[in-house]
């Protein structure tokens, strides 16, 4: 795991909290590292204050607007948002109110983490096309102008996978399950829609200003780069961790929704689920997916909810199974 | 239920014949939630019978979203995701089938019988940061304008369709 964070500044600036804080004592309550997780509950609430109140397309200065200065996820904004991220890392990451820069970094750490697991199919023409069909899509989304790329990686496993920023992967398992591209462009669509309401961002920022929090409590953990780096890692088990059911509501929803902007028959998405759906739950295949997604005949049923009468008068969505991407094996 | 899935799996095993039949006469589907059956696939069509959730239909014909389904409770026209196309049944035995054929029966390690990587929550813990791969991926990011290009060479054309809402029964 390579380190992400310089802890210098870091504890610099934390460590001024320190005397005024309730929570230095309850960190005497353990010395083990783990401390940092055991502190979750504590200071969950004051968290989801800080990250709930940003909308999901919170301007950046919005910051600015948040009253209180006393909590420790508060002090972790006191950076400028101007610290570069870029290729250097996630050195100096605004937590509580990433840039756009800032989140397509940390979503290239996981991206590159998840990639560790499962690299690239390695054939360019089909990483072209799942490219071509995917920028469509994103296009037709709230957040068109990140640089959105995609990836089928090799693992038979179905599954898909989004990282903030628009990194997003698909599995060979679950292309191989494809017979078009408007079924493409709807699972392609679901994970443009976690980037766009930025679901898994969500979850990161609260769990690194949760361990930030807790981190710098100690100055002899906020001491040891490795220790820091292990609490604040953004390896791709994020990747494993479920949503809330909400999320995978709401990324159905908005997936279908791109999907039939874009031109396409608007039930790629629904067809696939169908597929899923018939999949053994015993299956390992499945098992990931299974784990950290409502079931698809629950997701069919929602989305049936959602849709009602609105798809009735959409005609002439194309399906384009003619040139649809063949794998070569 | 699980019962009954034993003795479908045995019917079924015993009588490809009838399987044969089925794909050809109709598929098989189970209802997913409560709905009406319509005499003509139109949501103002006047109601042809109802079927409950969980019940097992017979699809036969499917036009646009609607799928003209035989229930217990006569024939008709639903919307196509009010059904779950396939049975649980038939796509276990398809499942055991292909373990089966791949050598994976029993093993229950399919990583290391198979040779293909697995992404199990422990692979993806595991996972150490590949940034040739990431570069890689990144060189395959298309601009808008070349969207746009591939979405004129199949004929894709945008339509105004406001984000889905959030049904009323949907489960938060």
């Amino acid at each position: 795991m390579r380190t992400f964070i310089k802890n210098d500044k870091l504890t610099s600036t934390h460590s001024k909290l320190l005397a005024s804080s309730l929570l230095a004592a309850l960190l005497g309550l353990s010395s083990m590292p783990g401390a940092a997780l055991d502190l979750k509950g504590v200071l969950k609430d004051a968290v989801e204050k800080q990250t709930n109140t940003q909308p999901a397309a919170a301007p950046a200065d919005s910051a600015a607007k948040q009253p209180e200065a006393s909590t420790p996820a508060a002090a972790a904004s006191s950076e400028p948002a101007a610290a570069p991220a870029g290729e250097a890392g996630l050195k100096e990451i605004n937590w509580k109110n990433p840039s756009k820069e800032e989140e397509i970094a940390v979503g290239r750490e996981i991206a590159g983490n998840l990639l560790g697991a499962a690299p690239l199919v390695k054939d360019a023409a089909l990483q072209k096309y799942v490219n071509s069909v995917g920028r469509w899509v994103a296009s037709q989304s709230e957040r068109a102008d990140l640089p959105w790329r995609f990836g089928v990686i090799e693992s038979e496993d179905i599954n898909a996978f989004a990282t903030p920023g628009g990194y997003i992967m698909i599995t060979k398992g679950l292309y191989r399950k494809l017979t078009n591209e408007a079924q493409l462009a709807g699972v392609l669509g679901h994970e443009i829609g976690h980037v766009v309401k930025k679901h898994q961002l969500k979850v990161l920022q609260k769990q690194q200003l949760l361990n930030i929090g807790a981190g710098f409590l100690s100055s002899k953990y906020a001491k040891d780069n490795k220790l820091i780096s292990k609490a604040i890692g953004t390896g791709a088990e994020i990747s494993a961790r479920s949503l809330d059911k909400s999320a995978e509501y709401e990324a159905d929803r908005l997936g279908l929704s791109y999907a039939t902007r874009s031109g396409y028959e608007p039930y790629g998405l629904t067809e696939v689920l169908q597929i899923i759906g018939q999949t053994n739950k015993s299956d390992s295949s499945v098992a990931l997916l299974f784990k950290t997604h409502p079931h698809p005949d629950e997701r069919l049923v929602a989305l049936g909810d959602a849709i009602g009468s609105r798809l009735d008068n959409i005609k002439g969505g194309k399906t384009l199974e003619n040139r649809f991407y063949q794998l070569k094996n | 239920m699980r019962i009954n899935l034993k003795a479908m799996l045995f019917a079924a095993s015993l009588m490809p014949i009838l399987h044969a039949q089925m794909a050809i006469g109709g598929e098989a589907g189970t209802a997913l939630k409560n709905d009406t059956l319509r005499a003509e696939p139109f949501a103002d069509a006047k109601s042809s019978g109802s079927f409950t959730r969980g019940e097992n239909l017979d699809i036969l014909k499917k036009q646009g979203a609607w799928l003209q389904v035989k229930a217990k409770k006569g024939t008709g026209w639903v919307r196509l995701l009010s059904v779950k196309r396939g049975t649980t049944s038939s796509s276990s035995q398809t499942a055991g089938v292909l373990a089966a054929a791949s050598g994976r029966a029993g093993t229950g390690q399919v990583v290391s019988t198979t040779g293909v990587r697995g992404l199990s929550e422990e692979d993806l813990k595991a996972a150490k940061f590949n940034e040739a791969e990431v570069k890689t991926m990144e060189s395959y990011t298309l601009s808008a304008d070349q969207g746009r290009q591939f979405a004129n060479a199949g004929d894709l054309k945008t339509i105004a369709f406001s984000n889905l809402k959030a049904g009323k029964g949907d489960a938060k």
